[in-house]
């Protein structure tokens, strides 16, 4: 009963955005065809979403490319993320001397380097993982340690006072209660992550989504650049609602639950 | 018990205390300093096995820094603390500590976070799965074991922190201001509820409080801190029937060691 309450609310969240969207898509449908826009210059959704079904063997396939380096650079930057927000936590001369250059090295925007990249690994699968590894590193890693330092010092303290060591604490204490920030990095970094990857493939790639959005391009094929564009998005959404819903499965301590039902008890 | 509670001087009682029983942990000379400021100054006492020893004091004057020293997380920087013949030198096995807030973790339910010192411990978990659904039990809150913290009213959390103290059966407790979190009425229920507790487990008690009326109730005595010096200004043993009522709390004889600690705090003030 409370589940379906819980969902009815949320789909009720959700009217409201939906619409405005439908809406707007409407609008656009409606002024493109009565102004007589060409499709070269502004297709009507109705063209895209044709082009979205009639082509789909083309766009999946230059979209699974993508969707695998994408997927794997943002896994390559949780692991290696955590990793160092593992040692900037416990090590005062990784907090000292490596975390100013991290913050630092922000400075460099990622996207020049992609050029860069291609020069040093060829324009295979390497280059777009490691542009989106390289994008989605930072937030994940100051997410992190944050969340690893933000463990209230009474907590740490009641742990000592238990005999708990720095690993149990680490385990038991200080990793979950990072999740919720861990989290977070991870939606930045995913976003982050696809931005790498279409970058690369606008740079120098034989396939992936950025390619066939070059291309399309060059061919002056908007409905088709749009097409990709609209695939690509929705891949980035489901992305982002995947981690989303694990978020909501790991840390259940802070979805809202039956305090009322406990207090009336 | 009669109207006319006996005073003891500090060392009279001291050594009533352990003439009776061996101490069991003794604090010598211990002193203090954060930089400059002198936390605590020479502050010494033994506690008797199974004795409740509350420590009396405004906030600022230094109890908490003398427990977390007891607990082995904060060193002396003068003298030592002995617990059965040994200097603490860190946190040890035979102690469990209650501190101001529950401090449970939310991710745990309340029989998950009992059991933290059995897990940090490495000691196994199922043999002490029943010892925490007892202590549960006996606090009133077994109903509750697969709760999660944010379920729990304040005072319940207390409780579970207080089973969390006592799970890996300790032979000292020390109680960092436990329940002055709490509303009045809940805060006099903990207590009986502490007394209770501690009735049946006959642990050693240290037990920080700024409340008189608290200290008074509890204790089998109490030593008195004031903040300038940081040091035990007064000691007095209470000398009220065990079980302790709350009833005792309306009559002459709690009264007359209320005020006798509460003029023990002004005069720890006026100097």
């Amino acid at each position: 009963m409370t589940a379906l309450l819980a969902l009815a609310r949320r789909l009720g969240s959700l009217a409201w955005p939906l619409g405005a969207t439908l809406a707007l898509l409407l609008a656009w449908e409606v002024l493109v065809r009565a102004l007589g826009v060409r499709s070269i210059l502004l297709p009507p959704p109705s063209e895209i979403l044709e082009v979205i079904v009639l082509r789909y063997d083309l766009l999946l396939a230059n979209l699974w490319p993508s969707l695998y380096m994408t997927v794997f650079g943002f896994l390559l930057s949780v692991v290696g993320g955590v990793f160092i927000a593992i040692l900037i936590t416990y090590s005062a001369i990784v907090r000292k001397v490596l975390y100013p250059i991290i913050v630092i090295s922000q400075v460099v925007p990622k996207i020049s380097i992609a050029p860069l990249l291609i020069v040093w690994f060829g324009t295979g699968a390497i280059s777009g993982l490691l542009l989106a590894f390289l994008i989605g590193f930072f937030p994940m890693t100051i997410n992190a340690a944050a969340g690893f330092q933000a463990v209230d010092e009474d907590i740490l303290k009641m742990a000592r006072a238990c005999m708990g060591s720095r690993w149990q604490i680490f385990r038991s204490i200080r990793l979950p209660h990072a999740m919720p920030y861990l989290f977070s990095g991870m939606k930045i970094s995913i976003t982050l992550a696809i931005i790498g990857v279409v970058v690369s493939e606008f740079v120098a790639s034989q396939e992936g989504i950025g390619y066939l959005i070059k291309l399309a391009g060059g061919l002056l094929d908007t409905p088709l650049m749009m097409a990709a564009i609209t695939v690509l998005s929705i891949t980035g959404l489901l992305l982002y609602a995947i981690i989303a819903w694990v978020e909501g499965l790991v840390i259940y301590w802070q979805s809202p639950s039956f305090v009322e039902v406990a207090q009336g008890a | 018990m009669s109207g006319h509670p006996r005073l003891a001087s500090g060392a009279a009682a001291a050594g009533a205390a352990s003439g009776r029983r061996a101490a069991r942990l003794s604090i010598k000379s211990v002193r203090r300093l954060y930089g400059e400021l002198e936390a605590i100054r020479d502050v010494s006492f033994d506690v008797a096995e199974g004795e409740f020893l509350s420590v009396l004091g405004p906030s600022g004057c230094g109890k908490s820094t003398l427990l977390m020293m007891v607990a082995g997380l904060l060193n002396p920087s003068e003298g030592e603390i002995i617990i059965n013949g040994d200097p603490v030198r860190g946190p040890r096995r035979e102690i469990g500590v209650v501190f101001q807030s529950p401090l449970l973790l939310p991710w745990r339910n309340v029989l998950d976070n009992v059991l933290l010192p059995i897990e940090m411990l490495r000691l196994p978990r199922r043999e002490y799965q029943e010892r925490a659904r007892a202590l549960l039990d006996m606090a009133k809150i077994h109903d509750f074991a697969g709760r999660l913290p944010k379920e729990l009213s304040g005072g319940m959390r207390q409780r579970v922190a207080i089973c969390r103290a006592l799970v890996h059966d300790p032979s000292i407790l020390l109680m960092d201001e436990p329940f002055s979190a709490l509303d009045a009425l809940t805060r006099d229920e903990m207590g009986l509820e502490l007394l209770r507790i501690w009735h049946h487990h006959r642990k050693t008690v240290i037990f920080v409080t700024h409340s008189i009326r608290e200290a008074a109730f509890l204790s089998d005595r109490v030593l008195v801190m004031g903040r300038r010096p940081a040091t035990v200004t007064r000691e007095l043993a209470i000398e009220l029937p065990r079980p302790r009522l709350i009833d005792m709390m309306e009559g002459d004889a709690f009264n007359h060691h209320v005020r006798i600690l509460r003029k023990a705090i002004e005069a720890s003030h006026e100097t």
